[in-house]
């Protein structure tokens, strides 16, 4: 029904102070290129590289290149794992709503 | 004096649509096993629409939870209501995929002009309070993230 892979994985991802801190940048700005993350940040910017890419393979931000620079935004899909269980059930059903409305076609057309 | 506790608030998911199909139809669909397993995506097993039936479900296990989701029919109007509780989860899974779950999933046909109004509801969500930040993607980042913190067993 649903998955605690994805689950796992975006814990594990945000479970690291520091990525978490550059995560809620993320969330904060609109759109943040890694030098203006890295600015003030105490890290360098080949350690905010590295949390950009595992936020990134956890699908919690996506990229959008733009000449010599990359602008980083908040994916809300990525958190979509860890909203809680009566939200997935939401989902669940409105999704079995659609099933049964094909099956019904199907049995009685 | 009982002393007990007053209920721990209980929210409901309500999803309701209209079929362009009579009652007695989507009544078939919702009671014949196999064709639960169709729309549902779990084939329950040991369903009979008759009340004090037991019956399981078997979905992907999560942690200390082994994915068996328990029910029991409570109450059935044929064409018109169908009732069922809807057991599952551990504790352990707190507030994610297999928490502890108590809850009754209730069925409603009401004959409209075009069709069937279809009406679920699935009652007695348990749900800490101050929560609906979380729950609406919106306003709940923060909030999330403070709470991996907690779950990851970080202290800060």
């Amino acid at each position: 029904m649903m998955q605690t892979t994805a689950v796992d994985a975006v814990m594990r991802t945000l479970a690291d102070p520091t990525r978490r801190a550059v995560f809620e940048r993320i969330v904060k700005s609109k759109e943040i290129t890694v030098a203006a993350l890295t600015r003030g940040s105490g890290v360098t910017q080949g350690a905010i590289s590295q949390h950009l890419k595992s936020l990134k393979q956890a699908g919690l931000i996506a990229d959008r290149p733009e000449g010599r620079h990359v602008h980083y935004r908040a994916d809300p899909k990525g958190l979509a794992p860890l909203v809680d269980w009566m939200a997935l059930y939401a989902v669940f059903w409105r999704g079995r709503f659609a099933n049964l409305r094909a099956l019904l076609k199907e049995i009685d057309p | 004096m009982t002393g007990a506790a007053p209920p721990l608030p209980t929210q409901e998911i309500v999803v309701e649509e209209i079929f362009p199909h009579a009652p007695e139809t989507i009544w078939k669909t919702l009671t014949t096993g196999e064709l639960v397993g169709r729309w549902l995506g779990m084939k329950p097993s040991g369903f009979e629409a008759v009340k004090g039936t037991r019956f399981t479900f078997q979905t992907t296990p999560a942690h200390a939870w082994d994915g068996i989701i328990h029910c029991e029919v409570l109450e059935v109007r044929r064409n018109e209501r169908l009732s069922y509780s809807w057991q599952g989860g551990h504790e352990s899974n707190a507030q994610q995929y297999g928490s502890l779950l108590n809850t009754i999933v209730t069925w409603t046909l009401t004959q409209v002009e075009d069709g069937t109004r279809l009406r679920l509801v699935h009652s007695g969500f348990v749900t800490p309070r101050n929560d609906s930040a979380f729950r609406t993607m919106s306003g709940g980042w923060k909030k999330v993230i403070g709470r991996v913190g907690a779950m990851s067993g970080e202290h800060q």
